[in-house]
Protein backbone atom coordinates (compact mmCIF):
# COMPACT_ATOMS: atom_id res chain seq x y z
CA UNK A 1 0.00 0.00 0.00
CA UNK A 2 2.80 2.12 1.00
CA UNK A 3 4.26 1.24 -2.07
CA UNK A 4 1.70 1.94 -5.02
CA UNK A 5 0.87 5.38 -2.71
CA UNK A 6 4.64 6.27 -3.34
CA UNK A 7 4.55 5.17 -7.21
CA UNK A 8 1.44 6.95 -7.97
CA UNK A 9 2.38 10.01 -6.48
CA UNK A 10 5.80 9.37 -7.89
CA UNK A 11 5.02 9.02 -11.26
CA UNK A 12 2.29 11.95 -11.31
CA UNK A 13 5.38 14.45 -10.06
CA UNK A 14 7.54 13.72 -12.96
CA UNK A 15 4.48 13.46 -15.41
CA UNK A 16 3.73 17.12 -13.84
CA UNK A 17 7.31 18.15 -14.22
CA UNK A 18 8.15 17.59 -17.72
CA UNK A 19 4.14 18.68 -18.60
CA UNK A 20 5.82 20.06 -22.35
CA UNK A 21 7.89 16.87 -23.00
CA UNK A 22 4.38 14.55 -21.90
CA UNK A 23 2.48 16.43 -24.10
CA UNK A 24 4.59 16.03 -27.10
CA UNK A 25 5.79 12.41 -26.16
CA UNK A 26 1.57 11.75 -25.61
CA UNK A 27 0.44 13.49 -29.18
CA UNK A 28 3.37 12.18 -31.16
CA UNK A 29 1.92 8.61 -30.32
CA UNK A 30 -1.52 9.26 -30.57
CA UNK A 31 -1.07 10.73 -33.92
CA UNK A 32 1.32 8.30 -35.31
CA UNK A 33 -0.91 5.24 -34.01
CA UNK A 34 -4.43 6.94 -36.05
CA UNK A 35 -2.74 6.89 -38.66
CA UNK A 36 -1.46 2.92 -38.20
CA UNK A 37 -4.98 2.33 -36.81
CA UNK A 38 -6.54 4.35 -39.62
CA UNK A 39 -4.67 2.34 -42.43
CA UNK A 40 -5.69 -1.45 -40.43
CA UNK A 41 -9.06 0.58 -40.41
CA UNK A 42 -8.61 0.89 -44.37
CA UNK A 43 -7.23 -2.58 -44.83
CA UNK A 44 -10.55 -3.94 -43.51
CA UNK A 45 -12.59 -1.81 -45.56
CA UNK A 46 -11.18 -2.87 -48.52
CA UNK A 47 -10.86 -6.68 -47.47
CA UNK A 48 -14.69 -6.74 -46.27
CA UNK A 49 -15.43 -4.80 -49.81
CA UNK A 50 -13.78 -6.77 -51.95
CA UNK A 51 -13.77 -10.51 -49.94
CA UNK A 52 -15.97 -11.62 -52.80
CA UNK A 53 -13.37 -10.72 -55.50
CA UNK A 54 -10.66 -12.48 -53.64
CA UNK A 55 -9.21 -15.26 -55.61
CA UNK A 56 -9.23 -13.87 -59.03
CA UNK A 57 -12.93 -13.90 -58.89
CA UNK A 58 -14.29 -11.97 -61.56
CA UNK A 59 -18.09 -12.21 -61.40
CA UNK A 60 -20.71 -13.67 -59.49
CA UNK A 61 -23.91 -15.03 -61.00
CA UNK A 62 -27.12 -14.74 -58.56
CA UNK A 63 -29.72 -17.24 -59.20
CA UNK A 64 -33.46 -16.28 -58.41
CA UNK A 65 -34.31 -16.83 -54.83
CA UNK A 66 -36.70 -19.50 -56.31
CA UNK A 67 -34.79 -20.82 -58.63
CA UNK A 68 -35.52 -24.40 -58.72
CA UNK A 69 -32.65 -27.55 -58.61
CA UNK A 70 -32.96 -28.10 -61.81
CA UNK A 71 -32.15 -24.30 -63.31
CA UNK A 72 -29.30 -24.23 -61.04
CA UNK A 73 -27.99 -27.82 -62.57
CA UNK A 74 -28.49 -26.18 -65.64
CA UNK A 75 -26.15 -23.28 -64.94
CA UNK A 76 -23.23 -25.70 -63.13
CA UNK A 77 -23.42 -27.97 -66.00
CA UNK A 78 -22.59 -24.82 -68.42
CA UNK A 79 -20.08 -23.30 -66.47
CA UNK A 80 -18.21 -26.80 -66.28
CA UNK A 81 -18.41 -27.53 -69.47
CA UNK A 82 -17.30 -23.93 -70.63
CA UNK A 83 -13.30 -23.60 -71.82
CA UNK A 84 -13.56 -19.93 -70.35
CA UNK A 85 -14.20 -21.16 -66.91
CA UNK A 86 -11.37 -21.74 -64.98
CA UNK A 87 -13.04 -22.53 -61.78
CA UNK A 88 -15.91 -21.79 -59.75
CA UNK A 89 -17.68 -22.23 -56.27
CA UNK A 90 -21.43 -22.31 -55.32
CA UNK A 91 -23.01 -20.94 -52.75
CA UNK A 92 -25.34 -22.55 -51.13
CA UNK A 93 -28.29 -20.24 -48.74
CA UNK A 94 -26.55 -20.97 -46.13
CA UNK A 95 -23.31 -20.00 -47.00
CA UNK A 96 -25.22 -16.71 -48.63
CA UNK A 97 -26.28 -16.13 -44.94
CA UNK A 98 -23.34 -16.86 -43.14
CA UNK A 99 -21.75 -13.94 -45.46
CA UNK A 100 -25.00 -11.80 -44.73
CA UNK A 101 -24.19 -12.52 -41.00
CA UNK A 102 -20.75 -11.86 -41.35
CA UNK A 103 -21.33 -8.12 -42.78
CA UNK A 104 -23.69 -7.10 -40.47
CA UNK A 105 -22.77 -7.97 -36.57
CA UNK A 106 -24.14 -4.96 -35.98
CA UNK A 107 -27.21 -5.21 -36.66
CA UNK A 108 -29.12 -7.97 -35.49
CA UNK A 109 -32.61 -6.48 -36.05
CA UNK A 110 -31.61 -6.57 -39.33
CA UNK A 111 -29.89 -10.30 -39.28
CA UNK A 112 -33.10 -11.59 -37.50
CA UNK A 113 -35.60 -10.84 -40.30
CA UNK A 114 -33.52 -12.33 -43.16
CA UNK A 115 -33.95 -16.02 -42.94
CA UNK A 116 -31.59 -18.56 -45.32
CA UNK A 117 -34.27 -19.45 -47.59
CA UNK A 118 -35.25 -15.77 -48.32
CA UNK A 119 -31.19 -15.49 -50.13
CA UNK A 120 -30.41 -16.08 -53.17
CA UNK A 121 -27.62 -19.37 -54.06
CA UNK A 122 -24.98 -17.90 -56.44
CA UNK A 123 -21.94 -18.91 -58.47
CA UNK A 124 -18.53 -17.18 -57.92
CA UNK A 125 -16.76 -17.93 -61.01
CA UNK A 126 -12.47 -17.38 -62.14
CA UNK A 127 -12.37 -17.03 -65.43
CA UNK A 128 -9.55 -18.55 -67.19
CA UNK A 129 -8.55 -14.89 -68.53
CA UNK A 130 -9.64 -11.30 -67.14
CA UNK A 131 -10.88 -10.14 -70.69
CA UNK A 132 -13.28 -13.10 -70.58
CA UNK A 133 -15.41 -11.87 -68.00
CA UNK A 134 -18.03 -9.92 -69.70
CA UNK A 135 -19.07 -12.43 -72.72
CA UNK A 136 -19.57 -15.19 -69.67
CA UNK A 137 -21.54 -12.27 -67.96
CA UNK A 138 -23.17 -11.37 -70.80
CA UNK A 139 -23.51 -15.49 -71.65
CA UNK A 140 -25.28 -16.18 -68.54
CA UNK A 141 -27.43 -12.80 -68.20
CA UNK A 142 -31.21 -12.94 -68.53
CA UNK A 143 -30.81 -16.89 -68.04
CA UNK A 144 -33.92 -18.87 -66.46
CA UNK A 145 -33.69 -18.89 -63.16
CA UNK A 146 -31.06 -16.50 -63.22
CA UNK A 147 -31.31 -13.29 -61.36
CA UNK A 148 -28.36 -10.83 -62.43
CA UNK A 149 -24.43 -11.27 -62.61
CA UNK A 150 -22.43 -8.76 -61.17
CA UNK A 151 -19.28 -8.69 -62.27
CA UNK A 152 -15.77 -7.13 -60.73
CA UNK A 153 -15.44 -3.97 -62.25
CA UNK A 154 -12.71 -2.05 -63.41
CA UNK A 155 -12.85 0.02 -60.10
CA UNK A 156 -12.63 -2.56 -58.01
CA UNK A 157 -9.37 -4.10 -59.21
CA UNK A 158 -8.06 -0.32 -59.43
CA UNK A 159 -8.90 -0.02 -55.61
CA UNK A 160 -7.20 -2.64 -54.74
CA UNK A 161 -4.00 -1.59 -56.40
CA UNK A 162 -4.80 2.19 -55.11
CA UNK A 163 -5.17 0.79 -51.42
CA UNK A 164 -2.05 -1.75 -51.62
CA UNK A 165 -0.12 2.51 -52.16
CA UNK A 166 -2.36 4.37 -49.51
CA UNK A 167 -1.47 1.42 -47.13
CA UNK A 168 2.42 1.44 -48.01
CA UNK A 169 2.73 4.91 -47.66
CA UNK A 170 0.59 5.18 -44.51
CA UNK A 171 2.22 2.27 -42.78
CA UNK A 172 5.41 3.60 -44.11
CA UNK A 173 4.76 7.05 -41.89
CA UNK A 174 2.81 5.95 -39.24
CA UNK A 175 6.76 3.70 -38.10
CA UNK A 176 8.75 7.20 -38.87
CA UNK A 177 6.05 8.52 -36.13
CA UNK A 178 6.12 5.68 -34.01
CA UNK A 179 9.69 5.96 -34.33
CA UNK A 180 9.82 9.54 -33.16
CA UNK A 181 7.22 9.29 -30.15
CA UNK A 182 9.70 6.43 -29.15
CA UNK A 183 12.65 8.97 -28.92
CA UNK A 184 10.05 11.52 -27.29
CA UNK A 185 9.54 9.24 -25.29
CA UNK A 186 12.85 8.42 -24.54
CA UNK A 187 14.33 12.20 -23.60
CA UNK A 188 11.16 12.86 -21.48
CA UNK A 189 12.42 9.88 -18.79
CA UNK A 190 15.44 11.22 -19.27
CA UNK A 191 15.10 14.97 -18.66
CA UNK A 192 12.98 13.27 -15.94
CA UNK A 193 15.76 11.10 -14.50
CA UNK A 194 18.57 13.97 -14.84
CA UNK A 195 16.10 16.22 -12.61
CA UNK A 196 15.54 13.71 -9.97
CA UNK A 197 19.43 12.10 -10.18
CA UNK A 198 19.95 13.64 -6.27
CA UNK A 199 16.78 11.42 -5.64
CA UNK A 200 18.11 8.31 -6.81
CA UNK A 201 21.37 8.68 -5.69
CA UNK A 202 20.28 8.54 -2.34
CA UNK A 203 17.60 5.96 -2.98
CA UNK A 204 20.63 4.21 -4.27
CA UNK A 205 22.35 4.47 -1.19
CA UNK A 206 20.26 3.77 1.01
CA UNK A 207 19.49 0.20 -0.76
CA UNK A 208 16.39 0.81 -2.77
CA UNK A 209 15.97 -1.97 -4.92
CA UNK A 210 16.47 -1.45 -8.72
CA UNK A 211 13.03 -2.04 -9.82
CA UNK A 212 12.04 0.33 -7.16
CA UNK A 213 13.92 2.97 -8.46
CA UNK A 214 12.75 2.66 -12.21
CA UNK A 215 9.15 1.75 -11.43
CA UNK A 216 8.20 5.46 -11.51
CA UNK A 217 9.59 6.15 -14.66
CA UNK A 218 8.49 3.32 -16.41
CA UNK A 219 4.89 4.25 -15.08
CA UNK A 220 5.74 7.23 -16.60
CA UNK A 221 6.25 6.40 -20.27
CA UNK A 222 3.61 3.44 -19.92
CA UNK A 223 1.14 6.58 -19.00
CA UNK A 224 2.25 8.55 -22.17
CA UNK A 225 2.11 5.74 -24.34
CA UNK A 226 -1.25 4.78 -23.00
CA UNK A 227 -3.00 8.25 -23.02
CA UNK A 228 -1.63 8.65 -26.82
CA UNK A 229 -2.82 5.10 -27.29
CA UNK A 230 -6.20 6.19 -26.24
CA UNK A 231 -6.56 8.87 -28.15
CA UNK A 232 -5.78 7.74 -31.29
CA UNK A 233 -8.38 5.02 -30.39
CA UNK A 234 -10.87 7.78 -30.28
CA UNK A 235 -10.00 8.93 -33.33
CA UNK A 236 -10.00 5.70 -34.96
CA UNK A 237 -13.05 4.81 -33.62
CA UNK A 238 -14.62 7.88 -34.70
CA UNK A 239 -13.39 7.34 -38.36
CA UNK A 240 -14.79 4.03 -38.30
CA UNK A 241 -18.53 6.13 -37.52
CA UNK A 242 -17.59 8.61 -40.51
CA UNK A 243 -16.76 5.86 -42.79
CA UNK A 244 -19.79 3.65 -42.28
CA UNK A 245 -21.67 6.92 -42.71
CA UNK A 246 -20.30 7.45 -46.33
CA UNK A 247 -20.43 3.91 -47.06
CA UNK A 248 -23.99 3.76 -46.51
CA UNK A 249 -25.20 6.91 -48.17
CA UNK A 250 -22.80 6.08 -51.24
CA UNK A 251 -24.09 4.39 -53.99
CA UNK A 252 -24.33 0.46 -54.20
CA UNK A 253 -20.67 -0.14 -55.70
CA UNK A 254 -19.90 0.16 -51.88
CA UNK A 255 -22.49 -1.26 -50.35
CA UNK A 256 -20.30 -4.28 -49.37
CA UNK A 257 -17.29 -1.37 -47.82
CA UNK A 258 -18.07 -2.28 -44.27
CA UNK A 259 -15.86 -1.69 -41.01
CA UNK A 260 -17.44 -3.48 -37.80
CA UNK A 261 -17.41 -2.76 -34.61
CA UNK A 262 -15.74 -5.27 -33.69
CA UNK A 263 -13.16 -4.92 -36.22
CA UNK A 264 -12.55 -1.01 -34.73
CA UNK A 265 -12.57 -2.41 -31.29
CA UNK A 266 -10.12 -5.10 -32.52
CA UNK A 267 -7.68 -2.50 -34.18
CA UNK A 268 -8.59 -0.54 -31.04
CA UNK A 269 -7.19 -3.03 -28.34
CA UNK A 270 -3.77 -3.33 -31.06
CA UNK A 271 -3.11 0.08 -31.00
CA UNK A 272 -3.25 0.33 -27.19
CA UNK A 273 -1.18 -2.16 -26.82
CA UNK A 274 1.90 -1.27 -29.16
CA UNK A 275 1.31 2.69 -27.28
CA UNK A 276 1.77 0.49 -23.86
CA UNK A 277 4.54 -1.01 -25.40
CA UNK A 278 6.29 2.44 -27.26
CA UNK A 279 5.82 3.56 -23.58
CA UNK A 280 7.56 0.77 -21.75
CA UNK A 281 10.23 0.80 -24.39
CA UNK A 282 11.10 4.23 -24.30
CA UNK A 283 11.22 4.28 -20.23
CA UNK A 284 13.31 1.51 -20.39
CA UNK A 285 16.02 3.08 -22.89
CA UNK A 286 15.85 5.86 -21.42
CA UNK A 287 16.62 4.25 -17.93
CA UNK A 288 19.25 2.12 -19.35
CA UNK A 289 22.00 3.83 -17.89
CA UNK A 290 20.30 2.96 -14.12
CA UNK A 291 20.52 -0.55 -14.71
CA UNK A 292 23.79 -0.60 -13.62
CA UNK A 293 23.98 -0.19 -9.81
CA UNK B 1 32.05 -8.02 10.03
CA UNK B 2 34.56 -6.15 7.41
CA UNK B 3 37.30 -8.20 6.05
CA UNK B 4 39.29 -7.24 2.85
CA UNK B 5 42.39 -9.72 1.72
CA UNK B 6 44.72 -8.16 -0.06
CA UNK B 7 42.68 -5.79 -1.56
CA UNK B 8 43.93 -3.68 -4.92
CA UNK B 9 41.62 -1.34 -6.92
CA UNK B 10 43.13 0.21 -9.65
CA UNK B 11 41.13 2.66 -12.11
CA UNK B 12 41.38 2.57 -15.64
CA UNK B 13 44.12 0.61 -15.89
CA UNK B 14 46.97 2.82 -14.39
CA UNK B 15 45.15 4.93 -11.69
CA UNK B 16 46.09 2.14 -8.31
CA UNK B 17 43.93 4.02 -6.02
CA UNK B 18 44.14 1.07 -3.04
CA UNK B 19 47.59 -1.55 -3.20
CA UNK B 20 47.19 -4.83 -1.71
CA UNK B 21 45.47 -3.61 1.77
CA UNK B 22 44.59 -6.74 4.12
CA UNK B 23 42.73 -5.85 7.41
CA UNK B 24 39.90 -6.90 9.84
CA UNK B 25 37.46 -4.75 11.55
CA UNK B 26 35.48 -6.67 14.01
CA UNK B 27 31.92 -6.03 15.02
CA UNK B 28 31.07 -3.03 16.84
CA UNK B 29 34.47 -1.09 16.82
CA UNK B 30 34.84 2.30 16.00
CA UNK B 31 37.74 3.31 13.24
CA UNK B 32 39.41 6.39 11.35
CA UNK B 33 40.88 6.05 8.56
CA UNK B 34 43.31 8.78 7.69
CA UNK B 35 45.46 9.85 5.24
CA UNK B 36 46.31 12.65 2.80
CA UNK B 37 43.44 13.43 -0.47
CA UNK B 38 44.12 10.62 -2.91
CA UNK B 39 45.62 8.32 -0.61
CA UNK B 40 42.47 6.01 -1.09
CA UNK B 41 39.89 6.61 1.54
CA UNK B 42 37.30 7.15 -0.33
CA UNK B 43 38.23 4.15 -2.64
CA UNK B 44 37.64 1.87 0.52
CA UNK B 45 34.59 3.14 1.42
CA UNK B 46 33.26 2.94 -2.03
CA UNK B 47 34.62 -0.53 -2.33
CA UNK B 48 32.50 -1.46 0.87
CA UNK B 49 29.22 0.05 -0.63
CA UNK B 50 29.61 -1.58 -4.03
CA UNK B 51 29.88 1.55 -5.34
CA UNK B 52 33.17 -0.21 -6.85
CA UNK B 53 34.83 -3.21 -7.51
CA UNK B 54 38.11 -4.59 -6.03
CA UNK B 55 40.54 -5.06 -9.05
CA UNK B 56 41.26 -7.92 -6.87
CA UNK B 57 41.36 -9.61 -3.83
CA UNK B 58 38.43 -10.11 -1.30
CA UNK B 59 36.37 -8.09 0.67
CA UNK B 60 33.91 -9.45 2.95
CA UNK B 61 30.95 -7.46 4.73
CA UNK B 62 29.26 -9.28 7.59
CA UNK B 63 30.39 -13.14 6.14
CA UNK B 64 29.75 -12.46 2.58
CA UNK B 65 32.09 -11.80 -0.39
CA UNK B 66 30.80 -8.60 -1.88
CA UNK B 67 32.41 -9.19 -5.04
CA UNK B 68 30.22 -11.99 -5.73
CA UNK B 69 27.04 -10.64 -4.85
CA UNK B 70 25.06 -10.41 -7.74
CA UNK B 71 23.69 -6.84 -9.20
CA UNK B 72 20.55 -7.46 -7.29
CA UNK B 73 21.65 -8.23 -4.12
CA UNK B 74 23.81 -4.89 -4.00
CA UNK B 75 20.61 -3.37 -2.59
CA UNK B 76 20.17 -5.48 0.30
CA UNK B 77 24.06 -4.83 1.25
CA UNK B 78 23.53 -1.22 1.18
CA UNK B 79 20.44 -1.56 3.41
CA UNK B 80 23.19 -2.72 6.16
CA UNK B 81 25.81 0.13 5.89
CA UNK B 82 24.54 3.67 6.64
CA UNK B 83 26.33 6.17 5.14
CA UNK B 84 27.10 9.54 5.98
CA UNK B 85 29.05 12.34 3.44
CA UNK B 86 30.66 15.89 4.04
CA UNK B 87 27.58 17.10 1.52
CA UNK B 88 24.84 15.63 3.65
CA UNK B 89 23.18 14.54 -0.20
CA UNK B 90 19.94 15.16 1.56
CA UNK B 91 16.85 16.93 -0.29
CA UNK B 92 16.00 19.85 -0.32
CA UNK B 93 12.46 19.98 -1.88
CA UNK B 94 11.67 17.70 1.28
CA UNK B 95 11.44 18.52 4.91
CA UNK B 96 13.58 17.08 7.97
CA UNK B 97 10.98 14.35 8.80
CA UNK B 98 10.41 13.56 5.17
CA UNK B 99 13.75 13.35 4.42
CA UNK B 100 14.55 10.45 6.80
CA UNK B 101 11.30 8.81 6.07
CA UNK B 102 12.27 8.89 2.41
CA UNK B 103 15.01 6.00 2.95
CA UNK B 104 12.36 3.52 4.83
CA UNK B 105 10.39 4.29 1.96
CA UNK B 106 12.25 3.60 -0.48
CA UNK B 107 13.37 0.47 0.40
CA UNK B 108 9.45 -0.65 1.19
CA UNK B 109 8.75 -0.12 4.92
CA UNK B 110 5.50 -0.30 5.74
CA UNK B 111 3.90 2.94 7.25
CA UNK B 112 3.18 2.11 10.74
CA UNK B 113 7.03 1.08 10.71
CA UNK B 114 7.78 4.81 9.15
CA UNK B 115 5.84 6.55 11.87
CA UNK B 116 7.39 5.11 14.53
CA UNK B 117 11.14 5.09 13.45
CA UNK B 118 11.22 8.49 11.83
CA UNK B 119 10.81 10.03 15.31
CA UNK B 120 12.59 7.60 17.48
CA UNK B 121 15.41 8.70 15.47
CA UNK B 122 14.78 12.24 15.63
CA UNK B 123 15.17 12.44 18.73
CA UNK B 124 18.29 10.02 18.82
CA UNK B 125 19.82 13.52 16.86
CA UNK B 126 18.39 16.18 18.64
CA UNK B 127 16.26 17.51 16.10
CA UNK B 128 12.31 16.78 16.77
CA UNK B 129 11.57 20.78 16.55
CA UNK B 130 13.00 20.82 13.49
CA UNK B 131 10.71 18.04 12.03
CA UNK B 132 8.76 20.22 9.67
CA UNK B 133 11.71 22.59 8.44
CA UNK B 134 13.30 21.98 5.24
CA UNK B 135 16.76 21.13 5.36
CA UNK B 136 17.71 24.69 3.25
CA UNK B 137 16.52 26.31 6.82
CA UNK B 138 18.89 24.45 8.85
CA UNK B 139 22.52 25.16 9.77
CA UNK B 140 25.34 22.85 8.48
CA UNK B 141 25.67 20.79 11.94
CA UNK B 142 21.88 20.41 11.73
CA UNK B 143 21.60 19.23 8.35
CA UNK B 144 24.55 16.66 8.82
CA UNK B 145 22.61 15.57 12.14
CA UNK B 146 19.50 14.77 9.61
CA UNK B 147 21.92 12.74 7.36
CA UNK B 148 23.06 10.52 10.55
CA UNK B 149 19.17 10.14 11.51
CA UNK B 150 18.69 8.97 7.76
CA UNK B 151 21.64 6.88 7.25
CA UNK B 152 20.97 5.28 11.10
CA UNK B 153 17.07 5.10 11.32
CA UNK B 154 17.10 1.34 9.24
CA UNK B 155 19.80 0.62 12.38
CA UNK B 156 22.47 -0.71 9.56
CA UNK B 157 25.18 -3.02 11.13
CA UNK B 158 27.82 -0.74 10.00
CA UNK B 159 28.04 3.44 9.13
CA UNK B 160 30.44 4.67 7.08
CA UNK B 161 31.44 8.68 7.68
CA UNK B 162 33.12 10.06 4.71
CA UNK B 163 34.27 13.21 6.08
CA UNK B 164 31.50 14.09 7.91
CA UNK B 165 33.20 16.91 9.77
CA UNK B 166 34.79 18.43 6.82
CA UNK B 167 32.24 21.51 6.03
CA UNK B 168 31.59 21.99 10.38
CA UNK B 169 33.35 24.60 12.74
CA UNK B 170 34.83 22.98 15.85
CA UNK B 171 32.18 23.24 18.15
CA UNK B 172 29.59 21.60 16.12
CA UNK B 173 31.97 18.66 15.36
CA UNK B 174 32.16 17.67 18.42
CA UNK B 175 28.45 17.54 19.01
CA UNK B 176 28.55 15.20 16.08
CA UNK B 177 31.04 13.09 17.07
CA UNK B 178 29.36 12.86 20.58
CA UNK B 179 26.31 11.64 18.02
CA UNK B 180 28.67 9.20 16.56
CA UNK B 181 30.17 7.62 19.39
CA UNK B 182 26.35 7.26 20.48
CA UNK B 183 25.70 5.10 17.92
CA UNK B 184 28.61 3.42 18.14
CA UNK B 185 28.23 2.32 21.04
CA UNK B 186 24.24 0.98 20.03
CA UNK B 187 26.79 -1.68 18.76
CA UNK B 188 26.82 -0.67 14.86
CA UNK B 189 30.31 -0.65 13.48
CA UNK B 190 31.83 3.01 12.78
CA UNK B 191 34.29 3.45 9.96
CA UNK B 192 35.20 7.34 9.24
CA UNK B 193 37.15 8.61 7.22
CA UNK B 194 38.76 12.16 8.37
CA UNK B 195 41.48 14.74 8.55
CA UNK B 196 40.83 16.35 11.34
CA UNK B 197 43.47 15.45 13.58
CA UNK B 198 41.90 17.10 17.12
CA UNK B 199 38.71 14.48 16.71
CA UNK B 200 41.21 11.32 15.89
CA UNK B 201 43.58 12.35 18.76
CA UNK B 202 40.74 12.74 21.29
CA UNK B 203 38.97 9.95 20.72
CA UNK B 204 41.96 7.44 20.44
CA UNK B 205 40.07 4.76 18.42
CA UNK B 206 41.85 2.61 16.38
CA UNK B 207 43.46 4.35 13.49
CA UNK B 208 44.25 3.16 9.75
CA UNK B 209 46.65 5.66 7.66
CA UNK B 210 46.36 5.15 3.82
CA UNK B 211 49.45 6.52 2.15
CA UNK B 212 49.11 5.95 -1.70
CA UNK B 213 46.83 3.67 -1.40
CA UNK B 214 48.83 1.25 1.40
CA UNK B 215 47.95 0.57 4.80
CA UNK B 216 50.70 1.92 6.49
CA UNK B 217 49.65 1.82 9.83
CA UNK B 218 47.07 0.11 11.94
CA UNK B 219 47.07 1.04 15.40
CA UNK B 220 44.51 0.68 18.38
CA UNK B 221 43.91 3.79 20.64
CA UNK B 222 45.84 5.63 18.05
CA UNK B 223 46.23 8.87 16.96
CA UNK B 224 46.32 11.54 13.67
CA UNK B 225 49.92 11.46 12.58
CA UNK B 226 53.08 9.09 13.99
CA UNK B 227 54.65 9.71 16.76
CA UNK B 228 52.21 13.00 17.31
Amino acid sequence: MTRLRYFVRETLISLRRNLLMTLAGILTVAVSLFLFGGVMLLSRLVENGTDRWRHDVKLEIFMNVDASNGQIAAVEEELKGSPEVKDFEFLTKKDAYDEFKRIFPDDPALVSEVEPASLPTSFRVVPTQAEFTASIANRFTGRTGVDEVITAQEQVDRMLTATRWIRFTFWSLAAVLLASSLFLIVNTIRLATFARRREIEVMKLVGASNWFVRVPFMAEGLVQGAIGAGLAFGLVYGLRVILTDLVKNADNLFTHFYVTSSDAVGIGIIVLLIGAGIGMLGSAIGLRRFLEV
Amino acid sequence: MIRFENVSKIYKGSVTALNDVSVDIAKGEFVFLVGPSGSGKSTFLKLLLRDEMASSGRIVVAGRDIGRLGSWKVPQLRRNIGCVFQDYKLLPSKTVYENVAFALEVIGRPRHIINTQVPQILDLVGLTKKADNFTTELSGGEQQRVSIARAFVNRPLILLADEPTGNLDPGTTVGIMRLLDRINRYGTTVVMATHDQRIVDAMRRRVLELDRGQLVRDQARGVYGVGA
